[in-house]
């Protein structure tokens, strides 16, 4: 799979593995052989665009001014524009596949609610898929101890680091822009006016929801007093203050 | 050549509640291809009116006295606040999405600093260093020297660092009668107030910043 034919073909070869991602909203592995393959190639390429320019400039007119001749007029120049496009080319390929692929993480970080560590332990299903594969990772996690299944195996080391460092600037954000220090006499802790990581697909039509629990969460504090979810109950919880761990895939709404 | 035109708004506009106001900027936001201004004085107000109505319903709701008719009241109340919280969620979280795909771009312009809010222009150069850093750790460093640079713009390729594409058609509403504008073929066009139309994002760019337009 990985013998290429021409300078590129590496390349297009990850452009499709991109392309495969996005048609099947999954996340593939990160293909760490094919990039340094590319990488491998692109040193070759400028070791030849080097020893191309060399040549020309030897095979210059002893008697013109320093330095290689005119581009019109150099020999090799059409050999220097070959070699100089597939860098160009590689290059591109490289950072696109890198950009999509944080990209993609970005949007399954949005869909989890911010939740890093959840994150990390999903299947590598896309953000949509999202919502029916967390019961089946419930069971699948528990239940095998084969190949990891998990997000996590899927990511180079770089992808890892930088979904923490995008986690603590986004907390950054909402500290600074939209918290408020809590009111009255217990002038400590910041509470957010507005919590950034809730869903934004529809608006809500009702205060409460009905839910189920499919996961248990322990004691969660409600307007209603503590609650207790344990699992196979359903409750009538006001919307805002579980939403979070409808998201995380806790509760399912019924 | 419109600077003899007195600023008057329109009736309707002049009574626009903060919300609907916080309304028209969500949508204009969610379908431009640019970052318009931000709002920060109209979403300060917002969550004070939110801050000080959640304040109120505790207390009705603290106060055993209060009626059936009471309870019915604190339910729409709570209702409304979770819709306009939702609003303003979706305005922030678009206006970021925008930031975040322009990063580079935010940090090189120093024109664009005035459309965002500190905190998310801080956001914006945070971001734009973590994806540098992040590119370099992942190929650029095994790169050899000459191949390392991320401003690399090539002819007949678009460039490195994204831009905003205003080229892309939008559909824009005329909330009142509008001041000529020019089409890309050259043509000048004029909305009356009521009037529709679909053009590229920099035609009607100029008067959707001084509010005679908004797009749907």
């Amino acid at each position: 799979m990985n013998n290429a034919s021409q300078y590129g073909d590496l390349a297009t070869q990850l452009l499709t593995e991109s392309r495969r991602s996005t048609a099947t909203n999954t996340l593939l592995k990160y293909n760490d052989v094919l990039v340094r393959a590319i990488v491998r190639e692109q040193r070759d390429l400028e070791a030849r665009i080097e020893a191309a320019l060399a040549r020309s400039a030897a095979a210059a007119d002893p008697d013109s001014d320093a330095g290689a001749p005119a581009p019109a007029e150099n020999a090799y120049m059409p050999t220097i524009l070959l070699y100089q496009t597939a860098i160009l080319r590689n290059k591109r390929c490289l950072l696109a596949y890198h950009h999509h692929r944080i990209e993609f993480l970005k949007d399954l970080y949005w869909s989890v609610g911010g939740a890093l560590p959840l994150l990390l332990a999903l299947p590598p299903a896309g953000a949509n898929a999202n919502a029916n594969a967390q019961a089946a990772a419930a069971g699948g996690a528990a239940g095998t101890g084969a190949a990891p299944q998990d997000v996590r195996s899927k990511l180079s080391p770089h992808e890892v680091d930088f979904l923490r460092s995008y986690n603590e600037s986004l907390r950054t954000l909402r500290t600074e822009a939209f918290s408020s220090a809590a009111g009255g006499g217990a002038g400590h802790g910041l509470t957010e006016d507005i919590d950034l990581l809730a869903p934004i697909s529809h608006p809500p039509k009702d205060l409460q929801v009905h839910v189920r629990v499919v996961r248990d969460c322990g004691v969660v504090y409600t307007e209603l007093g503590a609650i207790d979810f344990k699992r196979g109950h359903r409750f009538l919880v006001r919307r805002s203050d579980i939403e979070h761990l409808i998201v995380q895939g806790y509760l399912e709404e019924s | 050549m419109d600077r003899a035109r007195p600023a008057v708004l329109p009736q309707e506009l002049a009574e626009e509640t903060p919300f609907q106001q916080l309304i028209r900027h969500w949508m204009n936001e969610r379908h431009a291809p640019d970052i318009l201004p931000g709002q920060e004085m109209l979403l300060g107000r917002l969550l004070d009116h939110i801050r000080k109505q959640c304040n109120d319903v505790e207390l009705l709701r603290a106060d055993p006295d209060s009626s059936e008719e009471e309870h019915f009241r604190i339910m729409l109340v709570q209702t409304e606040v979770e819709r306009v919280k939702f609003v303003i969620r979706s305005y922030v979280r678009t206006r970021l999405h925008k930031i975040e795909k322009y990063a580079r771009h935010i940090s090189a312009t120093p024109e664009t600093h005035e459309k965002l809010s500190k905190a998310e222009l801080d956001h914006a150069r945070r971001y734009a260093r973590l994806m540098e850093y992040h590119f370099n750790q992942s190929v650029l460093q095994s790169l050899p020297e000459q191949q390392r640079s991320l401003e690399e713009n090539v002819a007949f390729m678009p460039p490195m660092t994204r831009e905003p594409d205003k080229i892309r058609p939008v559909f824009a509403h005329a909330l009142q009668d509008c001041p000529p504008m020019r089409l890309p073929d050259g043509t000048m066009s004029e909305m009356q107030k009521g009037q529709i139309s679909l053009v590229p994002y920099y035609v009607v760019e100029h008067l959707l910043l001084r509010g005679e337009v908004e797009l749907v």
